[in-house]
């Protein structure tokens, strides 16, 4: 699923280094409409249904931290 | 009493001084006492509605915090004996109940602002409601935002309630913040204002150099330049082409100078007493897009208008779905970006009304969505272009490129927030292409109320924010992080005769040249009147 994730994640901005940036939204890089587009992305390919209540900085600062909103929003 | 005015500082350091002066159990009761002192002697007569939207707010926070801890209290009792399916039934019935007491508190809370702030002239006008007598209650959309905000947050599930009214009421009127933000979220600000801290020199002396500087952006630059845009603005029948240019320049520093000015007060004064509020700023004219803009500027409301307009309609189920059906239509990006472009229109609609009901607050939120949107529409042919002309995105060309074009494009849009009325605006907006033949510019700028000394001082006091703000842009970049505190950290290491001496020409500064009207009081801020 990482790898996946990791797919995802490039396909919408090639430019971040999403293998090693651990402050993706504490530090301004990724910008709400990128937020939309990964979430739109994340629901289509894993069939999950990340809402609102989701969007914290927490579940987007680093890839695995997505990849651990993933899983969770699968059980 | 306005934030940059001498009685404002003596009623800070008075509230300091106690603050520290009680044990820190009593810190909090300090707190709201100022802040109901400094209500009560700036607008007595509206206090009654700050009460009002505490006391909603209160109550209904208590009933959505009964509803999760039922709910949470129900989903642990039945975790093994329950279905998904009636886990997710018992969700929804939850959260149906919560939307319902959601809906109430926002009809109330929003209900007193819109009579108040937008519907008062029209009320009026048809007798329904009389309300010549009321005056639009200090920093109500401020106050009436963070509430909302706490609501929200307790609906997500995000935050426990608060279960004290009298500190609650306090986290609703903290005095520095209640004037013009910034529009604080419960858990970034409560706990600080509820704890109490302990005295700390570094508190002090940060929270003061912060006040100074709002001071010093405020006070010489921002009411300098008010001069030369009152006039223009005021009479632009007057004036056309570079004049128009000119003031419009003027008013993008000035509205900058002043608003950042005024939250530095603000929060040098909460600094001052160890609470750390939220950055309202965050070098705004160094973005490359719009979009960056409102990212870096004026961050709490944006930001308040992301979590709770663009993502819920961004990604609500029924804009997604009419997305997919598009998709059909207009292919796949479009698709996509239909649900985006319908909520950036929402946001900055709603950016435009919170300014007023005027149309012209409007077609300011409009004329952002606009730009953002066709941004977005255009990416691809953009992307195209620059590939053809063998431009790398990446380039500093092409970024200092950008940042020059989304200045302007900020420029442009301010006509419409200070002109008197979209009419106005739209007169002046074309007037600046009209060349006025009579009058050289240069003798036109000095009949616009400052001297060759004023243009000079705000353009030295504008080349060391500058400098400031290109040394924080630069850390950012660099080191990571927002780069907002890298200039103080690089002052609190040169040795303390350079440190002093800076200060205290700073102070020097503000105190010579600094503009004082009558009783050596500063006009009012521009962001007060919101």
């Amino acid at each position: 699923m990482r790898e996946t994730v990791l797919g995802i994640l490039t396909g919408i901005r090639g430019d971040i280094d999403f293998e090693n940036e651990t402050r993706l939204i504490d530090d301004n890089i990724l910008a709400s409409l990128d937020i939309v587009a990964i979430v739109g992305e994340f629901n289509d390919e894993f069939d999950v249904e990340i809402s609102v209540e989701d969007l914290v900085p927490d579940n987007f600062n680093s890839l695995d931290a997505m990849v651990e909103l993933i899983t969770r929003a699968q059980e | 009493m306005a934030l940059s005015s001498l009685v404002f500082i003596i009623f800070a350091a008075i509230c300091i001084g106690l603050y520290y002066a009680v044990p820190d159990r009593w810190k909090w009761v300090v707190l709201l006492i100022a802040s109901y002192a400094f209500y009560l002697l700036s607008s007595p007569k509206t206090f009654i509605f700050v009460l009002l939207t505490t006391a909603i707010t209160y109550i209904g926070g208590r009933l959505i915090g009964k509803c999760n801890s039922e709910h949470k209290a129900f989903a642990d009792a039945h975790r093994d004996t329950l279905s998904k399916e009636e886990k997710k039934a018992a969700k929804a019935a939850s959260q149906i109940k919560k939307r319902k007491i959601v809906a109430l508190i926002l009809v109330l809370d929003f209900g007193v602002l819109a009579v108040l702030k937008y519907f008062r002239y029209y009320l009026q006008a048809a007798g329904i409601f009389d309300t010549g007598e009321l005056l639009i209650p200090l920093g109500i959309s401020f106050y009436t935002f963070q509430s909302a905000a706490y609501i929200f947050d307790l609906y997500r599930n995000k935050i426990e309630p608060d279960t004290n009214i009298a500190k609650f009421a306090l986290f609703t009127a903290f005095f520095p913040q209640i004037v013009q933000g910034p529009i604080a979220r419960y858990d970034q600000l409560a706990h600080q204002l509820y704890e109490g801290h302990r005295f700390k020199y570094r508190n002090l002396t940060h929270g003061a150099q912060l006040i100074l500087w709002g001071f010093f952006k405020k006070l010489i630059i921002a009411d300098r330049l008010a001069i030369l845009c009152g006039e223009v603005f005021g009479n632009h029948g007057d004036y056309s082409g570079g004049a128009v240019f000119a003031a419009l320049l003027c008013y993008t520093v000035q509205i900058y100078a002043d608003f950042s000015g005024g939250i530095d007060i603000a929060r040098g004064v909460a600094q001052c007493m160890g609470i750390d509020m939220p950055h309202n700023f965050r070098r705004p004219y160094f973005s490359h897009d719009l979009s960056e803009f409102w990212n870096r500027w004026h961050i709490s409301l944006s930001h308040w208008c992301r979590d709770y307009i663009f993502y819920p309609v961004a990604m609500s189920k029924f804009f997604g779905r009419i997305g997919k059906q598009l998709r059909n239509v207009f292919g796949d990006r479009l698709g996509k970006l239909f649900p985006v472009i319908i909520a950036q229109y929402c946001t900055f609609l709603m950016i435009g009304l919170w300014h007023g009901a005027a149309f012209k607050y409007i077609a300011y939120g409009l004329y952002n969505g606009t730009v953002i949107v066709l941004g977005l529409l255009l990416e691809p042919l953009l992307k195209g272009a620059l590939a053809k002309l063998h431009i790398s995105p990446a380039s500093k060309g092409w970024k200092g490129f950008q940042i020059v074009r989304t200045f302007f494009i900020v420029v442009c849009g301010r006509v419409f927030p200070r002109a008197a009325s979209f009419g106005v605006a739209l007169t002046m907006f074309f007037s600046m292409f009209r060349i006025n033949h009579g009058v050289p510019f240069s003798e036109t700028m000095m009949s616009l109320g400052l001297t060759g000394i004023d243009y000079l001082i705000v353009a030295a006091c504008c080349a060391i924010w500058l400098m400031i703000s290109i040394y924080e842009e630069r850390s950012a970049r660099i080191n990571g992080g927002d780069g907002t505190t890298a200039f103080r950290e690089m002052m609190d290491r040169l040795p303390l005769p350079v440190r002093w001496a800076i200060l205290l020409t700073g102070l020097a500064a503000v105190l010579v040249l600094g503009v004082y009207g009558p009783g050596y009081n500063a006009s009012a801020f521009i962001y007060r009147g919101f």
